[in-house]
């Protein structure tokens, strides 16, 4: 779904990561400037668009969330169709969920476009307190696996921007689209029903 | 199933609704559910969407058609209810895999085959109004059907005149027969039309008779009535044999579905005529609408058997289901897929008893078959439909063989091949591996079995037509399920049915919602300016 015109690229985005390390909430904070303390685990939104201005192109990011589909393991290939970009989320303060980032980025390898940019977050970095994974030891995985790294904090916006922006430098400025691309249905209410036409 | 022991428990325990498999029809359901605001758990056995809608992996085909031809059973006790285990019937049955070449097998993973194929989508039907009305358009991309062709009388094939201008550039049809078809057009959008001059319109009386008198009536040549009622009209059987007919076509319906042909040229600016291919796959549809289900908070577990519906001990109701993990989860509603088979217990004979055997029709079977090939069937196109219209292929020939050829543009098979997909009606087997054998030797060159790598160059030259040789087959009969309307608390979805839109499957899943939610409505229209819901990435490409 990457394509690019002169400077103008479409990029699909998607997240990926543990149950409640705060996707939905590093969405929110990009796109609305928000943050919610006790966001529910399934919002009533799966799709959001930005638009990113770097040196030399603007980026429209079309962002998917996981709708939830990852807590049992459940996301279907249309998910990581397409994919120009990926950002796997944990939380620095849950060892286990910076064990489950490994497995998404294993998942990514395995089904996602071989190009694709991938960014690994650690989330709610201002929970220092508590931290449970060491910054350098996320930064070697990342390193080691071809991910940029940076720790983030959807609550205090610490870096948020910052992963939209790195990611949208690194797309490849001409890209081959990775997959066919076809048309996206629009509906035209008030176009409809011209020439030979008949119908209800 | 070996992952199933590592997932968390479901949480709750307790849904409005659960939904086991996810076909389409399923999936159509979980989504309209969860639209409504109910909670609803949807399950699958498989670590695949789309159950009997999906699209597969070449390797992965084959296993699914021949794990869904035997039935099987499982069985779990339950303390608190009594356990009715849960068991499915065949509903695939006489796989027949030829491999010719291992080009194929070897890029296992670059094809996604329709289980359900040949399917298609009409840019003016009512699946297409859903897509949009859901918002799923956002998570899927189409591309064009280029051409539909039908066989012609010497074996060839000749393109479907179904617009003004293709009947204009068309060079199969005799001028007469231009003006003739450009007439019924007029004389179909006049009655269409809003004036309310009595002249243009058809007679009741017309209406009401068979399609083929009334295109006999008006004048058309063979042809023409064959190119109409096959193509355009998408007509099962011969219509010409009123007697043998077990589905005539009424002037007033064969006027609807023609309506509907033309009303979808034009409706997309890209799209170059009235038929559009989801790309990846017809399983990209039940994808979608689980998406949009989980937006709503529908929980999906994939792989993860059921293995015993629970039923009060008393009355005998349906209360819940036991997973295969051990878990037990309750519902006032269920909704099951077609495969399955609930043998009723002592208890509760009223509740299911008839819901099964019953619902096979018996009579009707569909036969389906794909061929992959590295060459199209017609230079000039990718993407193209042929129809071979009853007794086009042999005298006894009773229904129409459909024809689907798709290339690499469209994401089901590796840049270079084509993938075929055929279907015909049929009564048994027999009937239905004879029809689509005989549109497979009209279509393509079959290498001799067993030395299939070195005879195909010499074989091709001896024919003056080159037809695409064929690298891989298969050819399997689908049994066809009738709705027969919910059961108390436990609904079955149907079968992919033997059409090549979604037009019925669609009426029937909203039946069994309205069935289970008299008084919701089926998808509320969405608030379109909510920009959540990603507006404004309205992609023309």
């Amino acid at each position: 779904m990457a394509s690019s015109g002169n400077k103008n690229i479409n990029a699909k985005l998607v997240l990926l990561g543990d149950v409640a390390t705060g996707k939905s909430s590093l969405v929110l904070r990009f796109v609305k400037g928000q943050f919610v303390e006790f966001q529910e685990s399934t919002i009533g939104a799966a799709f959001f668009s930005q638009t990113v201005a770097v040196n030399d192109a603007t980026v429209k990011f079309e962002i998917w969330d996981t709708a939830g589909q990852e807590r049992y393991h459940s996301l279907a290939p249309m998910y990581y169709r397409g994919a120009a970009a990926a950002i796997i989320v944990y939380d620095i303060t849950n060892q286990a969920s910076f064990d489950r980032a490994k497995k998404w980025v294993q998942e990514l390898q395995a089904q996602g476009n071989p190009n694709m940019v991938m960014a690994l977050a650690g989330n709610k970095s201002d929970l220092l307190d508590a931290r449970k994974v060491a910054a350098e030891e996320a930064q070697t995985y990342a390193q080691e696996n071809g991910l940029f790294f940076m720790e983030t904090s959807a609550k205090t916006a610490t870096n948020v921007n910052d992963v939209f922006y790195e990611i949208a430098k690194r797309l490849p400025r001409l890209q081959q689209a990775p997959n066919p691309s076809g048309m996206v249905l629009v509906d035209r209410p008030a176009d409809r029903a011209t020439g030979a036409s008949c119908c209800s | 199933m070996e992952e199933a022991e590592s997932y968390p428990p479901i949480d709750p325990s307790n849904f409005d609704l659960i939904v086991i498999g996810t076909g389409l029809p399923e999936s159509i359901v979980a989504s309209a559910a969860s639209a409504a605001g109910k909670t609803v758990l949807h399950l699958d056995s498989n670590p695949f969407y789309g159950s009997h809608s999906a699209s597969l992996p070449l390797n992965d085909f084959i296993p699914f058609i021949q794990s869904e031809s035997q039935p099987q059973s499982r069985n779990l006790t339950s303390d608190d209810y009594v356990s009715t285990p849960v068991a499915t019937r065949p509903l695939y049955s006489a796989v027949e895999t030829n491999s010719y070449s291992s080009e194929p097998t070897e890029n296992s993973r670059k094809f996604n085959l329709d289980l359900a194929g040949p399917r298609v989508l009409l840019c003016s039907d009512s699946m297409i109004d859903l897509i949009l009305k859901t918002g799923i358009n956002q998570y899927m991309e189409f591309k064009s059907v280029d051409a539909s062709f039908i066989s012609s009388a010497d074996g060839g094939l000749e393109n479907v005149p179904d617009s003004r201008s293709a009947i204009f550039k068309n060079r199969g049809l005799s001028l007469t027969e231009k003006n003739q078809l450009m007439k019924f057009f007029k004389l179909v959008q006049r009655h269409l039309g809003d004036d309310e001059t009595e002249d243009d319109k058809i007679s009741d009386q017309d209406l009401e008779s068979p399609f083929v008198e009334f295109l006999t009536k008006i004048g058309l040549s063979q042809k023409l009535k064959s190119i109409i009622l096959y193509t355009i009209v998408l007509a099962d059987y011969d219509q010409e044999n009123l007697e043998a007919c077990k589905d005539v076509i009424s002037t007033k319906s064969g006027i609807s579905r023609l309506a509907l042909y033309h009303s979808s040229i034009g409706r997309f600016p890209n799209a170059n005529g009235a038929i559009i291919y989801p790309i990846y796959g017809q399983g990209e549809l039940p994808q979608a609408f689980c998406r949009r289900a989980a937006v709503k908070g529908c929980i999906y577990v994939l792989r993860m058997p059921v293995v015993a519906i629970l039923n009060d001990k008393d009355s005998g109701e349906y209360k819940g289901i036991k997973l295969v993990s051990g878990q037990e989860l309750f519902s006032p509603k269920l909704i099951i897929a077609p495969s399955f088979t609930i043998p009723s217990t002592p208890n509760h004979d009223a509740q299911v008893a008839n819901s099964d055997d019953v619902s096979l029709s018996d009579t009707k079977k569909v036969a389906r078959g794909i061929c992959i090939t590295k060459h199209s069937l017609n230079t000039q196109v990718a993407n193209c439909l042929v129809f071979f219209p009853p007794r086009s292929l042999y005298l006894e020939q009773s229904t129409s063989v459909r024809v689907l050829q798709l290339s690499s543009n469209v994401a089901v098979c590796p840049s270079g091949m084509f993938v075929t997909y055929l279907s015909a009606m049929c009564d048994d087997n027999v009937q239905g591996k004879k029809l689509l054998n005989a549109a497979i030797n009209a279509l393509f060159s079959v290498p001799i079995s067993g030395n299939s790598e070195n005879s195909g160059a010499s074989n091709l030259s001896e024919h003056a037509e080159e037809k695409p040789c064929l690298l891989w087959s298969t050819l399997y009969i689908q049994e066809l399920t009738t709705f027969q309307g919910g059961l108390d608390s436990i609904s079955k979805t149907p079968m992919p049915d033997e059409h090549l839109h979604y037009t019925d499957l669609l009426d029937a899943t909203e039946k069994i919602f309205k069935e289970i939610y008299p008084n919701e409505e089926f998808f509320p229209s969405i608030n379109v300016s909510n920009d959540d819901e990603g507006g404004g990435s309205e992609l023309d490409s």
